[in-house]
């Protein structure tokens, strides 16, 4: 029955798109797919990221602040603006490629698991802190977000400002500004001032464009990156510590920040559906307006619900899924609801729409 | 129960998305007018073909997957993305004590390939076999003293590493036919810093990770097909040989025909995965259970072997035999037909045989009897003195090496962001992976470098539609 329906539209859907000139023909005032790509680029992607550096300045230099004279406020701070940074980075999984993956920068900021046992022989060791390359040499798992919140919070959640050693502070500011370096390097690649940044790649498609041939190439890119992290969200984040029934395949238990995590994922595909994050410009929705409202309502609704889904899970997530179960399979659900629209309804709609 | 509809959905709409493009791209044509396209231009990779051509293109699943089997499919991909830490960890443990990296992943970027540092940069997707002069019992590689057979580069914390590597660039300019310069980059890599002396006459091969995917519908091509292409002693005469390599199967307890890796070197999927695991990372697994810094200073006496679950390895396993390869792109542009005639003109197809049918396998249906185009006849062909390494791998002398298959090359960019290409990744562009070819491909290379710059120009334009 769901086949049969699946396949009559798609059987519609090819009739309709083929051999026959478009109806709804841009006038002047509507917004080209080159406007949409620059919009979501600049004030999505750019934006996100730029803020993500920003605030992981301002993680290094609470940091710095808390090391020098700890207490408790200090440490809060320290707290407040891991989670405002790791707020940014989630909200930047929407769009998984370039740089973040090419340069190798995901697995540098956001590996999981923490090692506990070679954070443990780092900071008994002699290793200075305070060489760069020291702790560019560090394996993945000693560096980036997570390993500063094992120490921010320690492993049961509760550390108090006076438990930190004088090597965790060392190393706890190592990791802060090798955090502020390599995203200020993503800040640099999507910003269009610096010298031949990826973005250029991004709103210029050609045929001498080592990246994307068309618009429509790049369309399904973010398309594709959008529907991967609903994937990730839903099967992997969320879907695998439920289903085995396994808190320690949490990714930031010690923080209990993984429900703000999924929130912000999920943000991150209404960002780009919208073209919108402080500033408000073209998205996908410009162009899913000019042809189908009815589908660009499904698919806002379906987001909303996605978010408001996980806004019900009120444990932290650890606990969610023993105590909450129905909650966090109502998220599950609703991510997964989502990822199918976007995959059967919007993937399609870009590639038959997108002809430059 | 829910997994499984969710699934099923997804596959059934992934065929959807092909439904529809192929009718795009078909419906339009009036009845009765010929096709100027071929089975090559729509299905790179038979039935599992797929047509996703940003960041994820590699990194598709089969179309065909059932649910049950999408779920094993999820497993191995997930484990792949898994990083490793030091024993003992109640996650993913294991890592080292010595190794090269920390996870599948972070080698094989998207599922695809890997780069050589630049000077004084440390690896990242790189990695270095060693072996001194001789042949192990089962005729491979005899191994370094208290180095192995790969070098480590790295160690976890508070273990030293087996040393360092170093890489060195030299630069050497050619010319094509029409007084058209050109560039070669010329690697050396040596090794220094090491915990314990080289051993006399070590020989080294570096080896960049090469891309994952389609490699279940190669390992699905049938030994009668591939022997069909060898000519070891090049009896026809075109001056290309090509020979199958052999090598230790441990499974099997027996020589069978060596189809991954650069030169060849493993007869299975399953048993090159687990070689990767236990040399790459230090992650012990049931084909090879003792640690690769066994018998050295760094080794660690833990009795945590095997480290990696069996059915982990087969999920893995699974995982990579199920990743579709990406449909060809711009076919209907003139340069990529003036293109594919010239690489069928210059005789590249020699080697890099454009189609191959893969066997009947009932027990694996998706990868049964598909006509394939990975562009590559799995034999060792001699590449000259230029890319020799100079180091036999059972019955691959330093010159030779195994025929990388070409499909789904014109996105290594949009996917990994580089085009380095050949075993070391010395080539900054297809063209100059072209330009070092030698040996059995002397005069296809010669018959590019007498090209105009439009036909070369149209040569890599059919590459990058790859």
């Amino acid at each position: 029955m769901k086949i049969n329906y699946l396949l009559s539209i798609a059987i519609i859907g090819i009739a309709l798109g083929s051999c026959k000139k478009d109806d709804t023909t841009p006038t002047e005032e509507e917004v080209s797919n080159a406007q949409i790509t620059a919009g979501i680029s600049l004030n999505v992607n750019y934006a996100i990221y730029s803020d993500l550096s920003l605030k992981s300045i301002n993680l290094y230099n609470a940091v710095a602040t808390f090391i020098a004279s700890p207490n408790a406020n200090g440490l809060t701070d320290c707290r407040n603006f891991w989670k405002g940074a790791r707020a940014a980075w989630e909200q930047s999984e929407g769009f998984l490629y370039g740089p973040v993956a090419t340069e190798n920068i995901d697995p540098r900021i956001d590996s999981w698991p923490v090692d506990f046992n070679a954070i443990d022989a780092l900071l008994a060791g002699s290793t200075d802190f305070t060489v760069e390359a020291n702790i560019d040499a560090l394996d993945d798992a000693l560096k980036g977000f997570h390993p500063i919140e094992y120490v921010l919070w320690g492993e049961t959640g509760n550390k108090t400002f006076s438990e930190f050693t004088a090597r965790e502070k060392e190393y706890l500011l190592a990791l802060a500004n090798n955090l502020k370096n390599l995203t200020a390097q993503l800040e640099q690649q999507w910003n269009t001032t610096s010298a031949n940044p990826y973005v250029d790649h991004f709103t210029s498609p050609g045929a001498s464009n080592p990246y994307y041939a068309t618009n429509k190439a790049v369309f399904e890119e973010m398309v594709n990156a959008l529907i991967g992290i609903c994937e990730e969200v839903a099967e992997g984040k969320i879907g695998e510590p439920f289903t085995l029934q396994d808190p320690s395949l949490e990714e930031s238990p010690y923080s209990s920040n993984s429900i703000a995590d999924f929130t912000n994922n999920m943000k991150s595909v209404q960002n780009v559906y919208l073209g919108k994050y402080s500033a408000d410009g073209h998205g996908i929705e410009d162009l899913v307006r000019k042809h189908n409202l009815s589908l660009d309502n499904t698919i806002k609704t379906k987001i909303n619900a996605a978010i408001a889904s996980l806004g019900a899970v009120t444990d932290p997530f650890g606990t969610a899924i023993s105590s909450q179960q129905p909650q966090v399979q109502n998220t599950i659900d609703a991510i997964e609801d989502l990822k199918n629209t976007l995959e059967t309804d919007l993937l399609p709609f870009v590639q038959q729409h997108v002809t430059d | 129960m829910f997994n499984n509809m969710l699934q099923t959905k997804m596959t059934f709409n992934k065929l959807l998305i092909a439904t529809a493009l192929i009718g795009s791209f078909t419906s339009c044509r009036k009845h009765g007018e010929v096709s100027a396209f071929e089975e090559e231009d729509w299905y790179a990779g038979g039935s599992q073909t797929s047509y996703v051509f940003g960041a994820g293109a590699y990194g598709q699943a089969f179309s065909s997957l059932s649910a049950s089997e999408m779920f094993i499919h999820d497993v191995g991909d997930k484990a792949f993305e898994a990083t490793f830490v030091s024993a003992p960890a109640p996650k993913n443990s294991g890592l080292g004590p010595i190794f090269n990296n920390v996870s599948c992943v972070s080698c094989h970027i998207g599922d695809g390939r890997g780069k050589p540092p630049g000077i004084g940069e440390q690896l990242t997707s790189l990695l270095i076999r060693v072996s001194i002069d001789g042949q192990d019992i089962h005729g491979g590689p005899m191994e370094a003293p208290f180095f192995g057979g790969q070098f480590q580069q790295k160690g976890i914390f508070g273990v030293q590493s087996e040393g360092n590597v170093d890489v060195n660039y030299s630069y050497i300019t050619e010319y094509f036919a029409d007084g058209t310069s050109y560039e070669l980059r010329v690697p050396t890599f040596s090794l220094s810093g090491t915990y314990t002396g080289l051993p006399a006459g070590v020989m080294i091969s570096p080896r960049v990770a090469p891309p994952v995917f389609g490699l279940g519908l190669l390992e699905a091509i049938s030994d009668n097909t591939l022997l069909a292409n060898q000519d070891i002693y090049d009896a026809d005469g075109d001056g290309i040989s090509g020979k199958a390599n052999y090598v230790w199967n441990i499974q099997k307890q027996k020589k069978t025909i060596g189809k991954f890796g650069w030169k060849a070197g493993a007869p299975s999927l399953i048993q090159q995965i687990a070689a990767a695991y236990n040399q790459d990372m230090g992650i012990t697994n049931f084909l090879f259970p003792t640690e690769s810094s066994y018998g050295q200073s760094q080794y660690d006496y833990l009795n945590d072997d095997v480290e990696l679950s069996d059915s982990l390895l087969y999920a893995v396993t699974y995982y990579m035999q199920t990743l579709s390869v990406p449909a060809k792109r711009n076919i209907s542009d003139p340069q990529v037909i003036e293109g594919k005639k010239l690489f069928t003109e210059a005789n590249c197809v020699g080697c890099h045989k454009p189609s191959i049918r893969t066997g009947t396998n009932v027990a694996f249906s998706h990868v049964s009897n598909q006509l394939i185009f990975p562009f590559t006849d799995l034999l060792l062909h001699d590449m000259g003195v230029g890319l020799s390494d100079n180091r036999p791998d059972n019955m691959a002398n330093g010159n030779e090496w195994r025929t990388p298959p070409l499909w789904g090359i014109g996105l290594t960019e949009i996917v990994n962001g580089h085009s380095n290409f050949l075993h070391d990744g010395r080539a900054r562009t297809l063209m100059e992976a072209i330009m070092w070819h030698g040996g059995e491909a002397e005069s296809s290379k010669q018959f590019v470098r007498n090209l105009a710059a439009g036909k070369r120009s149209s040569l890599i334009k059919y590459l990058q539609s790859l």
